[in-house]
């Protein structure tokens, strides 16, 4: 597993939301989009002061995303269809990152579309549990992801379809907690969001 | 997926020490007296506890790899190590002892090698830590100030002071050819210290690497 499967990891954790929202409350409205801000904290034993990183991200069914970082270290994320893109900063431009492999958001997209209709047990990344209605623990099935990722824990909103928070266990000292605000739901997204930087 | 292993198996091997020989040779360095320069050059390195986090851009010749922010905390000679991906995933996490030892405690592959830990804290300790060795203060070609310090076993390193209002940091090996610099630009005075917005690590050899380094935080702590 590699280090640049997170990318999929937080975007599999987003899309959790709306379908357990279904499985809770049976009454989900279809998502169609979602767009938020959100705010993400890295902790870590040796860090004086969590690591806070900000950014934006929007998302259409079936499979069209923008996950965009706004600071301290601007990069955006843009797939759509089988198309997806990485572009980070340098020297002030934002530039395409060739470098990196991305074909395992490709995986995680593929799922949404099961995920959006409440089927979690067809999730083959992760055992899912709820802790309490409001909880859902995600635990890698595989190995690989085990030793980068030890659980992941989502926080369901009150209200259906919305996600407070995700945070990502790496170890007892290790986490990155994420939470969302300013939430649209279903609001009509323009194409270029997801194809132009 | 080629690319990037090719990235980051260079980056493996030249942290492990793969410059062999820019063409820059030590320059002269005519000898001062002790003043108050002397303080200056400390400036340089930190001292006492501090934590940093930096953007990390690494390039090998025109070409880059992905930016990580990097984590180091110093406690005196002891210093602590992390690499983060921008979405949270921590790559590389380790504590270079004093002593020597080294405890990584987590270590993504490919950072999981003992000669990716060593060329990392060469790099990080030529950045923070004061340099041993006897030191001479003096001038060298363009720069008014400077404090040279030469180990037993001959390496040099030259810290230069009032560079476009901030510093640099020139390594030499034993047969005095340039194998790292340092360049700090923008320096914000921190207490006694000189911290750069922006630093720029070169190695030199048949195959020299870049780390551009931005500063994102800057915390001195008790």
């Amino acid at each position: 597993m590699k280090p640049c499967v997170l990318p999929a990891v937080l975007v599999l954790c987003l899309f959790v939301l709306s379908p357990f929202c279904q499985a809770i409350e049976q009454e989900a409205i279809p998502l169609q989009s979602i767009q938020a801000d959100f705010i993400q904290e890295k902790h870590l034993k040796i860090l004086v002061r969590p690591l806070v990183s900000t950014g934006t991200f929007t998302f259409q069914n079936p499979q069209s995303l923008r996950w965009e970082y706004l600071a301290p270290v601007p990069s955006v994320l843009l797939m759509h269809g089988d198309k997806i893109k990485k572009f980070v900063e340098r020297d002030g431009q934002l530039v395409e990152d060739k470098g990196l492999r991305l074909d395992s958001m490709l995986v995680v997209l593929g799922q949404i579309s099961n995920w959006l209709d409440g089927r979690f047990s067809d999730n083959d990344m992760f055992i899912v549990s709820f802790i309490d209605e409001r909880t859902v623990l995600l635990s890698p099935r595989d190995q690989g992801l085990a030793g980068l990722i030890s659980k992941i824990e989502l926080k369901l909103a009150a209200r259906k379809g919305f996600l407070d928070g995700v945070t990502i266990f790496e170890g007892p000292d290790s986490y990155t907690k994420m939470t969302f605000e300013n939430r649209i739901l279903n609001k009509a997204v323009p194409l270029s969001v997801f194809t132009k930087k | 997926m080629k690319l990037q292993l090719f990235y980051l198996t260079v980056l493996l091997v030249c942290l492990a020490g793969c410059a062999t020989g820019p063409q820059s040779r030590l320059p002269e360095l005519i000898a001062a007296g002790y003043g108050k320069k002397q303080h200056g050059c400390a400036a340089v390195f930190p001292e006492g506890k501090w934590q940093f986090s930096h953007t990390i851009d690494f390039a090998l010749e025109d070409r880059f790899g992905t930016p990580v922010i990097g984590i180091t905390s110093l406690n005196g000679k002891d210093i602590d190590v992390a690499l983060i991906t921008v979405e949270g995933l921590t790559l590389f996490d380790a504590a270079f002892h004093h002593n020597g030892d080294t405890e990584v405690r987590r270590a993504v592959p490919p950072f999981d090698g003992p000669e990716f830990a060593q060329g990392l804290i060469g790099d990080i300790r030529a950045i923070f830590q004061s340099p041993t060795g006897n030191m001479v203060m003096g001038q060298v070609a363009g720069v008014t100030s400077a404090c040279r310090y030469t180990s037993n076993e001959g390496s040099v390193v030259d810290v230069l002071l009032d560079v476009s209002d901030c510093w640099q940091i020139k390594s030499y090996s034993s047969d005095l050819i340039m194998d790292r610099s340092i360049v700090g630009r923008s320096c914000k005075k921190k207490g006694s210290s000189l911290i750069p917005d922006y630093l720029e690590l070169k190695t030199y050899g048949q195959i020299g690497y870049t780390l551009k380094l931005t500063l994102i935080t800057a915390d001195k702590y008790k």
